[in-house]
Order: structure tokens, then sequence, then C-alpha cells
């Protein structure tokens, strides 16, 4: 009898730890989801936590749904301006939407100068662009220019429409749609999940097989 | 066969058939809201399937959110 006693404690006691692991790994496994959504990581842990208390399980499976289903900070605007979060780009193929209000960038330059794009077509011929600030949005398309707010650099590589200049604040961003001939900032791909960069500093951007030069008027 | 152990089996089945039941509405109320979070983490909403996989289902779900970049972009740390 004593024996059975005993090997029934040593199940419980295995059991336990077994159990024991699985909540902390559930709870640093929950920390680490909460933060990506944007939430601060200890609410993750401590929703895991709480099936420790006496009231079990169902509170944090209520709280399971309420974070499927709320707001994360993660989805609030203003997040994307920095360029971690996407911003959400263009349908592939149709017509980009209109561009998301971006908050200024954080520090503004003074020098508000004309941006000019400049380079050579692969097919031969030269592409000159001008981006005053007139408007805050450019979109760069491979087609020719029809409505105004496009740039036009035509060249069958270059999607239409490839890509997106922002201004703000005398800076000037880059946002790409994603189209097969891709974007390159200074020789790094830019991708439609990095959101605007801000290419004020940059020399060239490749757009498909188009090198274009980045100066000031 | 006896009618003892022709009952045991009967018993045994229905019990095997409710666990059954009760494990797939758990795993429903689980997977609910695991979908709606996989896809707007960026992943197919079937990840959650996942559940229902007894005992180590939930984990696998939890492990796959908790150590990969989402496709949808992670809030800034």
């Amino acid at each position: 009898m004593g024996m059975e006693i005993a090997a029934l404690m040593g199940l419980f006691g295995l059991s336990s730890v077994f159990a024991l692991v699985g909540l902390v790994l559930a709870a640093w496994m929950a920390w680490r989801i909460v933060e990506k959504a944007g939430l601060p990581g200890w609410a993750g842990l401590g929703a895991i936590l709480l099936t420790l208390t006496a009231v079990g399980t169902i509170v944090p499976l209520v709280l399971l749904w309420v974070f499927a289903f709320m707001r994360w900070p993660r989805d609030e605007p203003g997040r994307a301006a920095l360029g971690y979060a996407t911003a959400p780009a263009g349908a592939p193929g149709g017509r980009p939407t209109s561009p998301a209000a971006l908050p200024p960038p954080p520090a503004a330059l003074a020098d508000r100068r004309a941006w000019r794009l400049t380079g050579s077509l692969p097919a031969g011929g030269n592409v000159a662009l001008a981006i005053d600030g007139s408007a805050s949005a450019y979109v760069l398309t491979g087609a020719p220019m029809s409505q105004a707010g496009e740039l036009s650099v035509p060249d069958p590589s270059v999607g239409q429409p490839h890509a997106r200049l922002l201004v703000a604040a005398g800076r000037l961003g880059l946002e790409d749609f994603g189209t097969p001939g891709g974007t390159l900032i200074d020789g790094a791909r830019l991708l439609p999940e990095h959101g605007p960069r801000d290419i004020s500093a940059t020399r060239t951007i490749r757009l498909g097989s188009v090198e274009l030069a980045l100066s000031r008027a | 066969m006896s009618i003892f152990s022709a009952w045991i089996i009967g018993l045994g089945s229905l019990a095997l058939l409710f666990f059954a039941i009760v494990h797939l509405l758990v795993a429903l109320v689980l997977i609910i809201p695991t979908w709606r979070i996989c896809t707007r983490a960026g992943f197919s909403g079937a990840l959650s399937l996942f559940h229902l996989v007894p005992l180590i289902g939930s984990f696998i779900v939890m492990a796959v959110l908790a150590f990969s970049d989402w496709p949808n972009g992670e809030a800034r740390r």
C-alpha cells in the first residue's frame, strides 16, 4: 500500500513539474506575442499566471478573446511613420490607395530646395524628375504621365505604378509597391513591408533597371 | 462475449465520444480568437487549427506566434 501511495505521489510530482514548465513557457511566449501587438509584455504574462489563481482558466480565456478582437497599438497611425510597422501599400496591380496621413518626420530639415532625380534609361534617353514641395506625395510609374502627382520613368522594368515619393518637412521618403522590378536605395532593397523610408541622405535609388541619382535643385 | 464486457465497451465508446466532443468544443473556443490573431499577425488562420492537437497544440501555435517575425509587422520594441 505504501508503495502505491509513493508511486501516486511521484506521478503527481512529475505531472506538476510538467505543468510548471508548461506554465513558465506559456507565460514567456505570451509576453512575446503581446509585445509584438504593441501591448506591454507583463499583460500577457499576467494573463497566463492568472491560471494559478482561483478564477482558474475562465479569465485568461476571456482575455484571449479580448486580445484577439481589441485594437492593437501596433496598428495605430503614427507608428507606421517610424518605419517599423507596415504601412498599408496599395493593392498590387491596381492603383495604390491614397497615401496614409503621416505625421511629419521628427526632425525637419531647413533646406527646402526642390529634389531632382536624374538618370539614363537602358533603352536610351534620359529621365529627369523634379520634386518640389507643392504636393506631399508623388507616384512613380512606368506608364506615361496621365495625371498630376505622377512621375513617369518610361521603362518596361518599372511597375505601373512602381513606388511613391513622400515629401514632408524638407525630407524625401520612398515607399515601394512591390512590383517585380524591385526598388533599391543605395543598393539596399526596399520592400513594401518596410513602409516609407527616408531617402533625404541617399545618393541613388534604383527602380527596376533604371538607376536614378538624387540631388537638390 | 459476456453481457458485462459488452456493457464496458459500450460505455467506453460513449465516454470516448463524449471526450472527443468536449475536446472539439474547447478547441473551438480557443481556435476562434487564435484564428483572428494569426491572420492579424499575417499568418494563415489555419495555423490556429493546431489547437486540435491534444496537450501540445496550443504550445505550437504560441511558439510560432512568439518566435517568428510577423509578416504584417510588429510593434516597435
